[in-house]
């Protein structure tokens, strides 16, 4: 270990996650290596070690020859004063060099807070900010994950954006960097070949203008890029990469075991959701390979909790037989295993029962909206008798608590629909009290609101955000009707979902704001310890950029957005036909029940989508 | 029950004392050695550190406690070895023999740096110290009410001594152990507190051995 880090280590909280050498890590010989990947996370080791994303570039990368790929993550505010006093540069975990030596530098943006910390991290590594003034061919900036769906706010900064899943692209784009060292091409050079990849998006490329109301004109590409970059797949799920042997940290972090994928996409196609546009089409894992990967990673890392992640647990078609699987090697091993994500139904209940017959944690219902009519406006296709049947069989079964997620601010929200939330609330605390075997224990129902946030290629992406006194307006009426002291009510800091709405779909006059942002102090902003909404609103002040222009602002049906330039492979034509469905209040059925031709069908070999 | 022999040093200097129980436990199950469980109604691999070391600090001998089930002892070091994360390194599994108990010191050897060499008289002036009848020094606690309580270190130091080489000043430390023990941050604090002009710019802690009351190694 270096010994000035050994000696600043001593003085910082959780020194643990600075120092890599956990299990599992890829330690290679440097002479054995030609190009040197940073996989950079824009948050704590905690967090971005979680990621499960991370995990499976990460092992993709170090599986390729003469590829060594290397772990960094945002220091904690204390370490970064301590790495700036002795000047230690940001370094990969694993050989401990500075990044800024390295080949490429990747960061996984994973949501939109984090963009202060991007630009944080490449001024640690001793970096400039701006693509333009990294003049030679390494490190290239990359930058993937589900912010880079709109990539325009940190468009000046990163090199080159990755749309969609990274597995296949992250090689090609290695493969090409190694070609263009070998064959001495300058940065330019190299930028332009790679604009030539499925999936890659190169800023520079592009000339943006605007309209006099500061809406877009239009965004040319230059040296033959693509009018529009659509985002890569994996299409063959069942043999892609999946990270069985992987890093397990010596420190605690949040998600702390093993994570299955069950499929990717979701059929289900709420309005709001951008993961569920944005990740389509459906493609499922077969549970035998699953349970194997399942049974192989737990012995491999020593965890004794799996968990499944998809977008929509109860969706995968062999659940039951996949839980059936993983328990006959799980209970024996004393394995637990947690289902997150399931919907509101019987079918799920009895197998969550089954499942952790050991603790009765908590419930956790999603039901995003108060009322029928506008859970059906946002297509999210719950209903009342639904959740309260569910409730009743948990209540009885002796559960005691359960959480409600909601989202103020939905478009068409009435007054109605808010003190709708208060009257499901109640009518969960009454079915409780009809059927609990236990009155005495008490119960307690969480009910959180978020603020909702319209994100691109979803079919609000026309839609405003409230302004922030409708928004707390809202909170304050709902509060005031939530009654009872079984019933707790959180709602989400507003400061934060402004900022994101502005961020989600600001353009390259957004990227400013960061950069000044981030000059006069901004990082770590997903954190209260970091986040300071005044000097956000001094940023846009001082750049004469009007946030409500982002974020309140309806969007006409032909505005050119900043990410038209970037496809999930669901057309306009089909987000546009969805936000007129949710005015209307009418649900579309989900892609199992019918297709509704939203066009992801175009990533399916045949045109055959597995819904 | 059985002991683990480990070494700490390195990157694994700074794993936590709980985070190193449960890397420990995770390592039993990578090298599908069975080892005891906690009855209850959460059962889990039970390990045990009778002298947690503080972050920060190497050691050469670290003991664990536990029981291995059926797994030959001395297969224990080289499978442990293959599933530990780096700077943990196993020596030797053994049936436990002599009670915790009689573990009664612990030789640290405290390596204080200056960047600009050793200051004149600062090796005397410590070895003064040290030398003391009494060095009384204020220790935060989570029993006493203010959060402080006094010790006086001279009754828990053993053996003391002190050498001086160019830009270092090493510490050779026979502290007691337990009930109560004595860190050597407080004797390096307490150097600070009374030499200021012996306050190193860097220190470091390494836990050579572990002794019983005739300053036998005790294992």
């Amino acid at each position: 270990m270096n010994r000035t880090l050994e000696h600043i280590l001593p003085r910082v909280q959780k020194p643990a996650r600075y120092t890599g050498g956990e299990y599992n890590a890829v330690v290679k010989d440097r002479r054995s290596v030609d190009v040197r990947y940073a996989l950079c996370f824009p948050d704590t080791y905690e967090i971005g070690m979680s990621n499960l994303g991370m995990r499976i570039l990460y092992g993709v990368m170090n599986e390729m020859d003469g590829v060594w790929c290397e772990r960094v993550f945002a220091p904690w505010l204390d370490m970064e004063e301590e790495m700036r006093r002795e000047g230690i540069p940001l370094y990969g975990l694993e050989s401990g060099d500075s990044i800024a030596d390295f080949d490429l530098i990747g960061f996984s943006l994973g949501y939109e807070m984090a963009y202060s910390n991007v630009l944080n991290m490449l001024d640690l590594a001793g970096l400039p900010l701006r693509s333009e003034e990294r003049y030679g061919l390494a490190p290239i900036v990359v930058a993937g994950g589900t912010c880079a769906y709109n990539p325009e706010p940190l468009a000046p900064f990163v090199d080159l954006f990755v749309l969609g899943e990274g597995e296949e692209v992250s090689q090609d784009i290695i493969h090409l960097y190694r070609k263009a060292r070998d064959e001495y091409w300058n940065k330019e050079e190299f930028l332009v070949a790679a604009a030539q990849i499925p999936g890659v998006y190169v800023p520079s490329l592009y000339q943006v203008s605007y309209k006099g109301d500061g809406t877009l004109e239009s965004v040319t590409p230059t040296e033959g890029a693509p009018a529009v970059v659509t985002k890569r797949i994996v299409q063959d799920f069942d043999h892609s990469y999946f990270p069985v042997k992987t890093i397990v940290p010596s420190t605690e972090i949040v998600h702390d075991r093993v994570m299955l994928e069950l499929f990717r996409g979701c059929i289900r196609g709420c309005r709001f959701c951008q993961a569920g546009y944005a990740y389509r089409p459906v493609r499922a894992r077969d549970p035998e390979i699953l349970i194997q990967q399942g049974i192989e990673a737990c012995k491999d890392s020593g965890y004794q909790e799996m968990t499944m992640s998809s977008l929509s647990t109860s969706d995968y078609r062999p659940l039951e037989h996949l839980c059936d699987g993983l328990l006959e090697w799980c209970e024996p091993n004393k394995v637990s295993l947690s289902l997150p994500s399931l919907r509101a139904d019987n079918f799920s209940l009895g197998l969550m029962e089954r499942v952790q017959h050991v603790r009765k944690s908590g419930l956790t219902f999603a039901p995003e909206a108060g009322t029928q009519r506008l859970r059906d406006a946002i297509n999210k296709n719950v209903t009342e008798e639904d959740l309260l049947r569910s409730c009743r069989t948990a209540f009885s079964g002796g559960w005691s608590s359960v959480k409600l997620y909601f989202m103020l601010g939905l478009p068409t929200e009435t007054d109605e629909d808010v003190l709708g939330i208060a009257d499901l609330a109640e009518k969960v605390y009454q079915t409780w009290k009809e059927v609990t075997p236990n009155p005495k224990r008490g119960v307690i129902i969480t009910v959180s609101t978020a603020w909702f946030v319209p994100k691109p290629h979803t079919a609000f992406q026309w839609e405003p955000q409230i302004s922030m006194e409708e928004y707390l307006r809202r909170v304050k009426l709902l509060r005031e009707h939530m009654k009872g002291r079984s019933i707790k009510y959180n709602w989400h800091d507003s400061q934060t979902s402004f900022l994101e709405a502005v961020f989600a779909r600001g353009d390259r006059k957004v990227a400013q704001v960061i950069e000044y942002a981030w000059r006069h102090g901004a990082k770590f902003d997903a954190w209260s310890e970091g986040f300071d909404f005044d000097r956000w609103m001094e940023a846009f002040r001082a750049c004469g950029v009007d946030p409500t222009f982002y974020a309140n602002r309806t969007r006409d049906k032909d505005e050119v957005f900043p990410w038209d330039v970037t496809s999930v492979g669901v057309s306009r034509s089909f987000l546009w036909r969805e936000r007129e469905q949710a005015y209307k209040a009418v649900i579309t059925p989900d892609c199992r029940a019918k297709c509704s031709g939203c066009g992801a069908n175009q990533f399916c070999p045949g045109g055959k989508c597995d819904a | 029950m059985h002991r683990v022999a480990f070494t700490k040093a390195d990157t694994a200097k700074f794993i936590s004392h709980l985070d190193l129980m449960r890397t420990f436990q995770r390592s039993f199950l990578r090298a599908d050695i069975a080892i005891k469980h906690t009855e209850g109604f959460n059962p889990h691999a039970f390990v045990s550190i009778p002298l947690p070391l503080s972050v920060g600090f190497s050691s050469s001998c670290e003991v664990l406690e536990c029981q291995v089930l059926d797994t030959p002892l001395d297969e224990v070091p080289a499978r442990l070895n293959a599933a530990l994360p780096a700077g943990i390194t196993v020596q030797r599994c053994y049936e436990a023999a002599r009670p915790v108990k009689e573990l009664s010191y612990v030789n640290y050897i405290v390596t204080m740096e200056y960047e600009a060499g050793a200051p004149f008289g600062a090796e005397s002036a410590i070895r003064e110290l040290l030398a003391r009848d009494t060095l009384v020094m204020e220790k935060r606690s989570k029993k006493a009410k203010s959060g402080k309580v006094e010790v006086d270190l001279i009754p828990l130091i053993r053996q003391a001594t002190v050498e001086e080489r160019r830009d270092t000043i090493t510490l050779d430390l026979i502290l007691r152990a337990q009930n109560p023990g004595l860190n050597p941050e407080l004797v390096v604090a307490a150097i600070r507190q009374h030499c200021p002009d012996a306050a190193p710019d860097f220190v470091s802690f390494h836990r050579r051995s572990v002794l019983d009351e005739g300053l036998q190694i005790w294992e």
